[in-house]
């Protein structure tokens, strides 16, 4: 005969192929949607930036009167250690500087080294810093009157810094790590949502039109299963990853982040809870597919999935907010349906030790395994019963009728 | 048309006591029939007598509950089922799909390689007359094109068995003619074409054969003109000029089924020479003719029954 042997490999590569290049190749769609994405995840890190250009890391401060400008000195130098700059100028008279206050030019005014002039609420950190200089020109003065050597002064006035010791080591990139870990679960969770609803959608597509009929006569409907959920989870796994990569050098390239050395396992874990998660959502999803046969009606039979992975969303979003050390974190680490969108968070932000990370991993396997089982006989049971919604008992029973032996 | 092999071709399909229930619902009862080599194949029925059930068996996309289907002597397995060519009833495409891409992908999936799949969707659609259409989107076509694309996806991968769920539903009457034309073709080919259809004049003149069916049961089957000739009670019309009172009256196993300006139909059990007889002296006969029921008044008589 022409038609060789088709395996089980070849009709999941071949199913799992017309995925790939019908949504990625053939559909602009795709093109569109991970630039729109990019879009977004490029704004995300700049938005903060465009809001914080009224820099407060900056101040200008005005010395009216001769009794001010000893400040000058001791309020750059308090600056610098602060890790603030301080520009001071010198208004010839108060009433200038008030006027400069006034149209926020200046943001704060010393007048004859008496009183502190501002618009409305002074800047925190600012008046702490003008008030300790005030506080160190004082004393200087004070023992400079008392005739203490100017040697001694300065030993007196600027002591060495304390040295500090930590007691646990310090993560420099601590907030850079946070930053991706926020990212990674805004898009996991896109990434997922959408990638999984997708393979519902193409599950109702081909039993709506009878291709499911004409695919099984050729393969298993396991076959079928496996091969749609690996290409459009491929499609997923490449559109994150352009993402990811992308929004990766632009954050970088815009010092929104710095790079921590550890950034590739960062990013590896983000796409291993990707295919973990995705494994465990999608082939549920298929089923909600399986057991209507209009679109419109997937939205009542996903509607548990989409809640459960919102509930999911907002755990994970709160622990890359509010740290990953929460109990609420830690527990959810061990609950497969909400462990794919925070483990690559605490992962990130550096809160998982390698003992959660192991379990949780073990669980996840175990779990989406039998997830997967479970979901692959309830679509073999539903796929073919076209009218109204298949109940799920239905769909269990049917697949246990079909005999295994004569199916290759 | 593709009359002429009506004894001919050897039995290759063989459906054997199908039986299948969905949940409480008998769908398919010990269904049994053939289908020859190269025979033209009419699958009727009324609608949910089991003909889509019976189909997705053979093509073993359902699984029968007892019976088993066997080609040219041997059960179907999976290997010679990926030779069968199948068109479900409707649709069956990929909307969003490129007609040249899909075939392709469907002879893939029958087992074709790379080179031979992309070559046999080219022949499939120029000879199914889309060629100007291969780039476009299946959803982009006009229903009549979207059944040759149909057509072309059963074919693409040279089955050995057509099977097809009322290919003829829908289609122009040039559509049909195509359409019948590829079927009588393949048919030539020495391929069996099973096809269903609600069409029972269409049926009539394309097949040799028919499997009637109703409520999941074989009710008939077999070569078209066997069905009619011998089917119930024979049908006779006659047409006696000038008859003298009811000559029928008196007659034994003789039933008057229509009466219509002077031309009776009668139903007549056993010889009929004897009531040729009692007619010419009744009056002049001027008809006295066999009639066979059409296979559309085989379908209501064994669907009533």
């Amino acid at each position: 005969m022409r038609t060789p042997r088709t395996s089980t490999y070849d009709g999941i590569k071949l199913t799992a192929r017309r995925e790939l290049v019908e949504r990625t190749m053939r559909d602009r769609s795709f093109l569109i949607s991970t630039l729109i994405t990019l879009v977004i995840l490029v704004a995300i890190i700049f938005v903060p930036k465009l809001f914080g250009s009224d820099d407060p890391e900056e101040f200008d401060v005005g010395l009216v009167g001769a009794a001010s400008q000893p400040l000058g000195q001791a309020l750059t130098a308090q600056g610098e250690a602060a890790g603030v700059r301080i520009r001071t100028r010198q208004p010839a008279t108060a009433a200038e500087a008030e006027a400069a206050v006034r149209d926020d030019s200046l943001d704060l005014a010393v007048v004859d080294g008496r009183e502190l002039v501002a618009k409305d609420e002074v800047d925190e950190q600012l008046n702490l810093l003008v008030q300790a200089a005030s506080g160190a020109v004082r004393a200087q003065q004070t023992l400079q009157e008392a005739g203490v050597e100017p040697g001694q002064i300065q030993a007196a006035l600027a002591p060495p810094p304390l040295p500090v010791r930590s007691l646990e080591p310090v993560d420099e990139d601590a907030r850079s790590k946070r930053t991706i870990a926020t990212v990674a679960v805004f898009l996991l969770y896109g990434q997922l949502i959408g990638y999984c609803f997708a393979v519902s959608m193409g599950v109702v597509e081909e039993k709506s039109t009878r291709v499911v009929e004409v695919l099984l006569a050729t393969v298993r409907p396991v076959q079928l299963l496996a091969g749609k959920i690996i290409g459009i989870g491929l499609v997923g796994l490449f559109q994150l990853a352009v993402i990811g990569a992308v929004g990766l050098v632009v954050a970088v390239a815009s010092n929104a982040i710095t790079l921590p050395p550890d950034a590739a396992g960062t990013i590896g874990s983000v796409l291993l809870w990707f295919l973990l998660g995705y494994a465990f959502y999608s082939s549920m999803f298929a089923v909600a597919g399986a057991i209507v046969s209009r679109q419109e009606e997937l939205q009542n039979t996903a509607a548990p999935l989409n809640l459960l992975m919102i509930a999911s969303f907002f755990v994970a979003f709160s622990s890359s907010v509010g740290g990953g050390d929460s109990t609420l974190a830690k527990v959810s680490s061990f609950l497969p349906p909400v462990a794919p969108l925070v483990m690559p968070v605490r992962i990130a932000g550096g809160d998982a030790a390698l003992w959660e990370i192991g379990l949780s991993l073990v669980i996840m396997l175990v779990s989406t395994v039998a997830v997967v089982v479970l979901a692959a006989r309830l679509y073999e049971g539903a796929i073919l019963r076209t009218g109204a919604r298949v109940k799920l008992r239905d769909a269990w029973r049917g697949a246990r009728r079909q005999p295994v032996p004569g199916r290759a | 048309m593709a009359r002429g092999r009506e004894a001919g071709g050897r039995k290759v399909l063989e459906l054997q006591g199908l039986s299948r229930r969905y949940g409480d619902v008998v769908a398919l009862e010990d269904l049994s029939f053939t289908v020859r080599e190269g025979q033209m194949f009419g699958f009727v029925g009324p609608n949910g007598a089991g003909k889509t059930t019976t189909m997705r068996i053979v093509l073993g996309v359902l699984q029968a509950d007892r019976g088993e289907v066997r080609w040219r002597g041997r059960p179907v397995d999976a290997e010679t089922r990926r030779r069968f060519g199948y068109m479900p009833e409707e649709r069956g495409l990929y909307p969003k799909m490129r007609v040249r891409d899909q075939l392709e992908y469907f002879a893939r999936l029958h087992g074709l390689p790379a080179g031979d799949a992309a070559n046999a969707a080219g022949y499939w659609i120029e000879r199914l007359g889309v060629a100007e259409r291969a780039g476009d989107r299946v959803e982009q076509l006009s229903l009549g094109n979207q059944q040759r694309v149909q057509l072309a996806a059963a074919l693409v991968h040279n089955p050995e068995v057509l099977v097809l769920d009322e290919p003829f539903s829908g289609l122009d009457p040039v559509g049909v003619d195509v359409l019948a034309e590829v079927l009588a073709d393949r048919a030539n080919d020495g391929i069996p074409v099973i096809f269903s259809s609600h069409q029972l004049e269409l049926v009539e003149r394309l097949c040799e054969a028919v499997a009637i069916i109703n409520h999941g049961r074989l009710v008939a089957a077999g070569p078209v003109e066997e069905l009619r000739a011998g089917g119930g009670e024979r049908r006779w019309q006659v047409e006696v000029a000038d008859a003298a009172g009811d000559w029928v009256a008196g007659l034994d196993g003789v039933t008057v089924l229509e009466k219509h300006n002077g031309r009776l139909v009668l139903a007549i059990e056993g010889d009929e020479q004897r009531v040729l007889d009692a007619a010419r002296s009744a009056g002049r006969v001027t008809l006295f003719s066999a009639v066979q029921p059409t296979l559309a008044q085989l379908f209501r008589q064994a669907v009533q029954e």
